[in-house]
């Protein structure tokens, strides 16, 4: 036993964040919004659980998805629901996406020197009725954007994505061009696309899949939606704007 | 690895392989040349790319041509594309402790002993570890983006033409999304009878 005087100082420490990886991702149509996450919840090699949503919808036209900082994501939903619930009572209407956006940017900056360690994607629609998808740093810079991924397999989807939804390096044959938006079924095709060849190559992403998406008030994509397996109506209002989830298992290794 | 930046994908398609490799050098940030072969022929149909250290990948290069050619002359006929892979891994295995900053990828077809043909990909890391893959393989600075277009566009069983197609959107959209890969790009299709080296124009920013 070493005497007390001769103890060197042990520096003690605390780290208030963790990584808890999965991967988020949003694409945008011209009257219809896909938001999507894996549900795996990892801490460096171990898995936590299989099932933990990370896309909450907000409203019948916001759905939010966020990545990083599990807690921090989980405390910082609950605040975002929060606001727009006692903005309800203030108003008797659901908060536009695009006042979402800002609020959630001064929420965000609003911890500037302690921030919510977490990525943060909104998606649903404008009130012109069209999709839309914002994206932002875990300190509230944010962009309105057609397509985003974000989180831990980013750099493996979001060059997928350059070119296939905005067809980059591609150029249109003679006389053709390509379209500003795509349709639901090529939208949901590519997300799940994405999702499975993230799966195969990066070890936090993978379990479940949960592809929210937003329709527009008589939007055309509905047949389309509605012929697809295990699809579920989760709508709360009658404003029009009509809300769907659809669940898919990926691969658990 | 990322002094000089650069990126090499290797694919594998219906009785042709394809290996595409970007043009930049770089010191950092800084670009030095958008006219930086880091893919070699090696035999008429082995093709070998080496991105990391650029000092390294010059020495390297010279390195396999000394060790092929004293092969081809003991053996009296070409290396054949596994036996070059092997050779590539013991090579850099010997500097085990003190290693070249090299992820080398190899393409080639290589003939069974009946007369048919195969084609052949490989990478290794930078102590040499194989890894044969019956898909694709990607390494430099823009790998985890190669992945993830590559695990979206690439199917089996592709055609030259279609190969080259899916290689060269990989390699383009991959390393659009890398700062330290791009400038440009080369991509070589081996057939059986041929190899079409076509050079690609980039994104310069």
């Amino acid at each position: 036993m070493v005497s007390l005087a001769q103890q060197q100082p042990i520096q003690q420490s605390f780290n208030p964040y963790t990584e808890n990886g999965g991967t988020i991702l949003a694409v945008s149509g011209a009257d219809f919004s896909v938001i999507a996450g894996d549900t795996r919840q990892s801490e460096g090699y171990n898995i936590q659980t299989r099932y933990a949503p990370k896309v909450f919808k907000l409203t019948d036209k916001a759905v939010l998805a966020v990545n990083g900082f599990a807690a921090d994501g989980n405390m910082f939903v609950k605040k975002v629901k929060q606001r727009l619930e006692w903005y309800r009572h203030a108003h008797a209407k659901d908060m536009p996406i695009r006042s979402i956006a800002r609020l959630i940017q001064t929420m965000l900056y609003a911890r500037r020197f302690f921030p919510y360690y977490v990525y943060n994607i909104l998606g649903g629609i404008e009130e012109d009725g069209t999709g839309a998808v914002y994206s932002f740093d875990p300190v509230g810079s944010y962009e309105r954007e057609a397509c985003r991924a974000a989180g831990a397999a980013q750099s493996l989807v979001q060059p997928f994505l350059d070119n296939q939804i905005y067809f980059k390096n591609q150029t249109p044959a003679p006389g053709t061009s390509f379209p500003q938006h795509l349709p639901l079924q090529t939208v949901l095709a590519l997300v799940i696309d994405s999702f499975t060849g993230a799966t195969e190559r990066h070890i936090e992403v993978g379990d479940g899949l949960e592809m929210y998406v937003v329709l527009s008030r008589g939007s055309t994509a509905l047949q389309s939606l509605q012929s697809i397996r295990g699809v579920q109506e989760i709508t709360a209002t009658n404003d029009g704007e009509r809300v769907f989830v659809i669940r898919k298992e990926l691969k658990k290794d | 690895m990322d002094y000089n930046g650069g990126s090499v994908i290797a694919m594998l398609g219906k009785d042709c392989v394809a290996i595409a490799a970007d043009l930049r050098l770089g010191n950092q940030a800084l670009g030095i040349s958008a006219d930086f072969q880091r893919v070699f022929p090696i035999t008429d149909r082995i093709y070998l790319g080496l991105p990391g250290l650029a000092t390294d990948v010059a020495t390297l290069y010279e390195r396999f041509r000394f060790r092929v050619n004293m092969y081809t002359i003991k053996e009296g006929r070409e290396i054949e594309p596994e036996t070059f892979a092997h050779l590539v891994s013991s090579t850099l295995y010997e500097r085990r402790f003190g290693p070249y900053f090299v992820e080398p990828v190899m393409a080639g077809i290589s003939r069974t002993p009946t007369g048919k043909i195969k084609p052949f990909i490989a990478a290794t890391d930078l102590i040499g570890c194989l890894n044969f893959a019956k898909d694709f393989v990607v390494a430099g600075t823009a790998s985890q983006k190669l992945y993830g277009v590559a695990e979206g566009l690439w199917e089996p069983d592709l055609e030259p033409e279609d190969l080259f197609e899916t290689i060269s959107q990989t390699m383009l959209n991959a390393v659009d999304r890398d700062a330290f890969s791009g400038w440009g790009a080369v991509v070589h299709v081996i057939t059986k009878d041929k190899v079409v080296t076509r050079t690609l124009k980039g994104r310069m920013d």
